[in-house]
């Protein structure tokens, strides 16, 4: 079993989520190609900060493309933080009525703001991981001031060691080797290999750093850099077994009813 | 056959590098099915005297030219690079150059650039320009070096007929003169690492429009794993001639073997 943990789509066309310039039915169908089973997605809002209304119509929208691609195509709620008692309402109903696995955090607050810790107390309530954007760039990156980074993401699991943290992108987020080292102390928190960068060297250091138990494979719509990196990595059958999605079935299993 | 033309030898100031002398570099190429690579110096990108690097890529493939074809690394900004160029040319046998304007700080257009392009051109060498080294969001605090675009390239092409370009690490070429036909006059190949193959398919696109003659295999190694690109090309379905020339065949007309 194959599972992408950190997937994208737009949805029909409308003015409310991020369109990525590709059908969803060539997204999910150039996915399988690559032999992948599962993706598991989010929609995001377009524009930021996302507004209750704008993050209930993503979830709305996905939802309505997890029921057509049902065990294919699994879906992360995607909330802004800071629209705190909408923001868990939307989790909740996301995960109970929709069915959702996970929830996804992106850069409206740094997961270290109290303002977000409502909502990881709410996936830990609903016993699902937390996807979080992430990245650590040596510069100030002015698009993103609220970025989170592998080291906040380490702080907020050791202040909630029962959530399960999943940092976003190692191979999108700027210097993967700080990041590696960041989550190390922090073994509730796992580390997504998507992102267009393909460094050698980077997978093989996760596996020494991290274990493979720790990596959960991803591509963020770059699917030939994320399948092609795992190809790459010194991995033995069984370590790949659970890089590829192993440890993403186990992750699904703490709530129990969602599988793919 | 299999002709990587995106291969370094040598250390990257930033971080360890998989594969740094010939025998590692063979060895990777062995276990991905790559018969031949165009290989330059990686010290050289941030040595002040990129001769130096030069010199120990030479001491490096001089045993396998078969199979390591060098590409040289020259500053048109540094002291008595005309003859550091006939030096590669003359003695080590390059067979094309690799260009870091941005590192080296003067423009492909400039005066510098020009000269350089002119003096290659005229040895019949190819002029790879890598758009990129690593990903610009985990640059080192000590550099803050941008990408040169592949407009940047286009326009030089354009500028020089009869210069034979080979940017490589690139994407975003459709819309430059490299993805129009006949916009491009002289010999070129874009390199295939970092171009779609899904979801946007700009290498599809590119063969599309300007055909398979402009396209050729690159991995990047050992910055980069040669998995990716290998993937891309099990994506491609092409008549085998088609295949072929972007397997080796184009990197091989370029180099004049």
């Amino acid at each position: 079993m194959v599972i992408d943990c950190h997937a994208h789509l737009s949805g029909p066309k409308n003015d409310v989520t991020i369109s990525w310039g590709v059908p969803d039915e060539k997204v999910i169908a150039d996915s399988e190609r690559l032999g992948i089973d599962a993706m598991c997605v989010s929609l995001l809002t377009r524009e930021r900060p996302a507004t209750p209304d704008g993050f209930r119509e993503c979830n709305r929208l996905l939802a309505e493309i997890t029921r057509r691609y049902p065990g294919r195509v699994l879906g992360y709620a995607y909330v802004n933080p800071g629209y705190q008692r909408e923001a868990i309402d939307e989790v909740r109903r996301c995960i109970e009525e929709y069915g959702f696995i996970g929830v996804k955090l992106y850069n409206e607050y740094k997961c270290t703001d109290p303002v977000v810790w409502p909502i990881v107390e709410e996936a830990v309530a609903l016993r699902v991981p937390i996807l979080h954007h992430a990245g650590h760039s040596h510069y100030f990156v002015a698009t993103q001031p609220n970025m989170s980074d592998g080291g906040e993401l380490a702080e907020l699991a050791r202040r909630y060691p029962e959530a399960t943290i999943i940092c976003g992108h190692v191979g999108g987020g700027g210097d993967w080797e700080w990041t590696i080292k960041a989550v190390r102390p922090a073994p509730n928190v796992y580390l997504d290999t998507s992102g267009s960068v393909f460094d050698a060297g980077m997978i093989d250091m996760a596996v020494r750093i991290l274990g493979p138990e720790r990596l959960l494979f991803g591509c963020d719509l770059s699917y030939t850099a994320g399948v092609g990196k795992i190809r790459a990595a010194a991995l033995d059958d069984e370590a790949r077994r659970l890089v590829l999605g192993g440890n993403m079935q186990r992750i699904l299993a703490m709530r129990g009813g969602a599988t793919c | 056959m299999l002709i990587d033309t995106n291969t370094y030898l040598g250390h990257w100031a930033f971080r360890p590098l998989p594969w740094r002398d010939a025998d590692s570099l063979l060895r990777a190429m062995d276990a991905h099915g790559i018969d031949q690579a165009f290989v330059s110096s990686a010290s050289a990108i941030l040595y002040r005297n990129p001769q130096a690097g030069n010199e120990e890529l030479f001491a490096e493939t001089r045993a396998h030219p078969d199979r390591l074809i060098p590409f040289a690394v020259i500053n048109p900004t540094y002291a008595d690079w005309e003859h550091d160029l006939a030096v590669c040319c003359e003695e080590f046998g390059i067979r094309g150059l690799r260009l870091y304007p941005k590192y080296h700080r003067y423009s492909l257009g400039d005066a510098n650039g020009n000269a350089l392009i002119e003096a290659a051109t005229a040895r019949g060498l190819v002029i790879s320009v890598p758009l990129r080294v690593e990903d610009y969001r985990q640059r080192s605090w000590l550099l803050d070096i941008p990408d040169v675009t592949a407009h940047e390239v286009a326009e030089a092409a354009r500028a020089h007929p009869k210069a034979k370009f080979l940017p490589v690490n690139g994407m975003g070429y459709l819309h430059t003169a490299f993805g129009k036909p006949g916009e491009a006059q002289g010999d070129y190949a874009l390199e295939i690492s970092r171009l779609t193959a899904v979801l946007q398919e700009e290498l599809q696109k590119l063969i599309a429009a300007v055909g398979p003659d402009h396209l050729v295999f690159g991995s990047g190694m050992p910055f980069t794993v040669p998995e990716v690109p290998l993937l891309k090309l099990e994506l491609l379905d092409l008549p085998e001639d088609a295949m072929e020339a972007i397997r080796w065949k184009n990197a091989a007309r370029l180099i004049g073997q």
